[in-house]
């Protein structure tokens, strides 16, 4: 399943992790760039123009989240965040300032892998698929109709929008602020994450043969959701 | 009307006497001949006496001469006169005065001492009061307040008392006036500083400043000043009597004894507090030192075998050696993640990020982090249709309930059943945790939640004492409770309350139609 080639920018001031992730990806056949520290990690996105980024929050120059955003000022290749555990914050603020995915140290490496992959086929992919399948779950954007296993499910509007960003969004995280951003628009207060619960609530009810064994719709505590599907 | 009463209330005690001479005179006349001249002149010190005792020294005077009069005039010969014919009797007159201010003085006398201890007695009354109701209160601000308005009883004026901030600087913290009145103008905390630094009273009749319209008075006790009590005098004419002032520095000083205790419980408690955590340090120690060594000899010596003997293993062997160091690993993480934290919960340091949780979420994703240890464990849940969202930190409550789940999954045998039950009540959320397990001795019901205990029952299984401990911090943070009960037949129920503030919940979204093609 890996974008064979894809070249990888890995930034970490460990070199017990930089060596664990070297030697991993390149068995998955990526081509690996290493940087030690948060300069020159902003130096290598330059250099080596790498397909995709996997980035430490937690360097001894710069902070992560500075490297983050003095790589997003130019590029859009995807950036995955290596974070510890209790620090949703961090992980809240570098998704909200252009992170595309996050991992939890100490992690899974084949969480990590497909996460990777994720992004890549995110990066990679056409904006304008008008029809989203998953695993019985059909999602035709181009006439806002939606099926589970051949069978119409009727949404609400909202209900409908949360399932859009969702699947579009399908195997990455999406925050919290981003939902409520894109569905109830930048108005949105502090009361409007009750109604996202509820509304996602609603659409487990309709969606899910077990709302409290979700399928599709994960929710990443502290952080947002994650749509999920067999298919990555 | 009104003058006339006041005038007849100051001069009644004369009329009194006036009548009662002119009675006696009236009865002693016709019995003339049957008394003696002297047994009449003493049944005349009569009046005398009882005016003394009861009216005072004017009063008394006034009875005295009118007797003088009234014995001379009747009874004296040459009768119904003002001569005197033997003079021998002007001797008798200046006696009769001379007894007449000498009872009046001793009755006066009599008089001050009952008025004067019984205002000792009040003050002696507010004093008891006061040093009741201090022992009872443990926090200082509580304490001032009952202080200020004890002494404004008692004295009947405003008062400020002054504390210092944790600069030390003295700043009022209590008293009768609303800002921008007495108290709080620059002279007053000036004159206070003044006090608080030298330990001395200063103010209105003392040696330093004795024409403010302040007493000020440190509250001190033998080696430390604790604060200062003002009393505005500005309305008071004449200041504050000798008593008063002994009855203020007895309140001070019960006031900083007072101060001075709470402050010493406070001491107490951090020392406790020391000593508790010095007990936590040795358990750490002993509880980690094992559960960290345990996986981490676990993980070298499988991953040393790998190294050296590569060529040993079949694939099979090859794999349990790394399976074990995967485990071993695991272990170490969820040991270094329940002390991180323990610490944090216990710090004091973590602040809640309040969010609207709705529990099924929760426990939907609590099931998804036991899955892979759960085996062939049945978890049922029970949740009603509708279960209001409850005010939390999703992080802490998911954890908390992984804590739970897990430890009724480690504690129960496999294939057993796991029910994971939601009853809302009137503002509160109960999440019960029924296991098929092992259950616990009666003892421990309690004990369990404490820091590093295993009871007995669990010492068979790897673990140090930190998950429930964790599970009871996470809950009282966010105003709920834990408790473990007996499971029917067997097992244990933890039963986690959470508080729902229905109120807080914004209005129920607008239906919105879901019919639309």
């Amino acid at each position: 399943m890996s974008e064979q080639g894809a070249r990888i920018l890995i930034v970490d001031d460990e070199p017990q992790i930089r060596k664990l992730l070297k030697v991993t990806l390149q068995a998955h056949r990526f081509t690996i760039h290493e940087a030690s520290t948060g300069e020159e990690g902003v130096l290598q996105a330059m250099m080596s123009q790498p397909d995709l980024i996997v980035l430490d929050l937690g360097l001894p120059d710069i902070s992560g989240m500075e490297v983050l955003g003095r790589i997003r000022d130019w590029s859009s290749a995807p950036i995955i965040v290596l974070t510890v555990k209790d620090r949703e914050e961090d992980k809240i603020a570098a998704l909200d300032g252009g992170a595309d995915d996050y991992v939890t140290k100490p992690f899974f490496m084949g969480e990590l892998v497909a996460r990777i992959n994720v992004a890549l086929r995110h990066a990679a992919k056409s904006t304008n698929e008008p029809v989203l399948q998953f695993d019985g779950l059909t999602i035709n954007l181009a006439q806002r109709i939606v099926e589970l296993n051949g069978e119409r499910v009727r949404l609400t509007p909202t209900e409908y929008d949360l399932l859009k960003i969702l699947a579009s969004n399908a195997g990455k995280v999406v925050t919290q602020r981003q939902l409520l951003q894109q569905v109830w628009g930048s108005q949105h207060n502090e009361s409007d994450s009750h109604y996202l619960r509820i509304y996602i609530g609603h659409l487990r009810k309709k969606l899910e043969e077990d709302s409290t064994m979700p399928r599709f719709i994960v929710t990443e505590p502290g952080i947002g959701y994650r749509f999920k599907s067999r298919e990555y | 009307m009104h003058r006339l009463h006041s005038l007849w209330l100051t001069y009644r005690s004369y009329a009194g006497i006036t009548l009662l001479v002119a009675l006696m005179t009236m009865v002693l006349q016709p019995l003339e001949f049957a008394f003696d001249l002297v047994n009449i002149a003493l049944i005349y010190l009569f009046p005398v006496l009882l005016s003394a005792v009861y009216w005072g020294l004017g009063p008394a005077f006034y009875a005295a001469v009118l007797s003088i009069l009234a014995f001379d005039f009747f009874f004296v010969p040459p009768t119904l006169s003002f001569t005197v014919k033997d003079l021998s009797y002007l001797i008798s007159f200046g006696v009769y005065l001379a007894v007449a201010a000498l009872t009046a003085s001793l009755a006066a006398r009599l008089k001050q001492q009952l008025a004067y201890s019984r205002q000792r007695e009040t003050h002696t009354a507010a004093l008891y009061a006061l040093s009741r109701q201090m022992s009872a209160i443990t926090d200082i601000h509580s304490l001032l307040d009952n202080v200020a308005l004890q002494v404004e009883k008692t004295i009947g004026t405003n008062i400020a008392i002054y504390m210092p901030d944790d600069r030390n600087k003295l700043a009022q913290t209590h008293g009768s006036a609303a800002p921008g009145e007495w108290g709080q103008g620059n002279m007053e905390q000036v004159i206070a500083s003044l006090v608080f630094e030298h330990g001395e009273e200063a103010g209105n009749g003392t040696n330093t400043l004795r024409d403010s319209p302040g007493y000020y008075l440190p509250l001190r006790t033998e080696d430390r000043i604790y604060g200062v009590l003002a009393i505005n005098l500005k309305e008071r004419k004449g200041g504050i009597s000798t008593e008063q002032r002994r009855l203020l520095e007895a309140l001070a000083g019960l006031t900083a004894s007072a101060i001075a205790r709470v402050k010493l419980a406070e001491e107490a408690k951090i020392a406790h507090l020391t000593a508790e955590s010095e007990r936590l340090r040795t358990a750490i120690l002993d509880s980690v030192s094992h559960e960290l060594r345990t996986p981490l000899a676990a993980i070298i010596g499988s991953a040393t075998s790998l190294i050296e003997g590569d060529l040993l293993f079949s694939a099979e062997d090859r794999m349990e050696l790394l399976l074990n160091i995967r485990d071993g690993a695991l272990r170490m993480n969820r040991l270094v993640a329940n002390l991180l934290s323990m610490v944090r919960v216990e710090s004091g340091m973590l602040r809640l990020k309040k969010n609207w949780c709705d529990v099924e979420d929760l426990i939907g994703v609590a099931l998804s982090q036991v899955k892979a240890f759960q085996e062939h464990r049945r978890m049922k849940v029970r949740i009603p249709e509708s279960v209001p969202m409850v005010r939390g930190d999703e992080v802490l409550l998911e954890q908390l309930l992984v804590n739970v789940i897990s430890n009724a999954i480690k504690y129960s045998p496999d294939r057993s059943e796991i029910i994971i039950a939601v009853t809302p009540a009137e503002d509160k959320l109960v999440i019960s945790v029924a296991d098929e397990g092992i259950g616990l001795a009666e003892e421990d019901y309690d004990r369990i939640f404490e820091k590093f205990y295993r009871s007995d029952v669990a010492r068979q299984f790897t673990g140090t004492g930190l998950g429930l401990a964790i599970c009871k911090g996470i809950a009282e943070l966010h105003g709920g409770t834990i408790i473990a009960s007996p499971n029917v037949p067997k097992g244990s129920v933890i039963a986690i309350t959470l508080p729902v503030d229905e109120s807080a919940v914004p209005q129920d979204i607008e239906k919105e139609s879901d019919g639309y093609e």
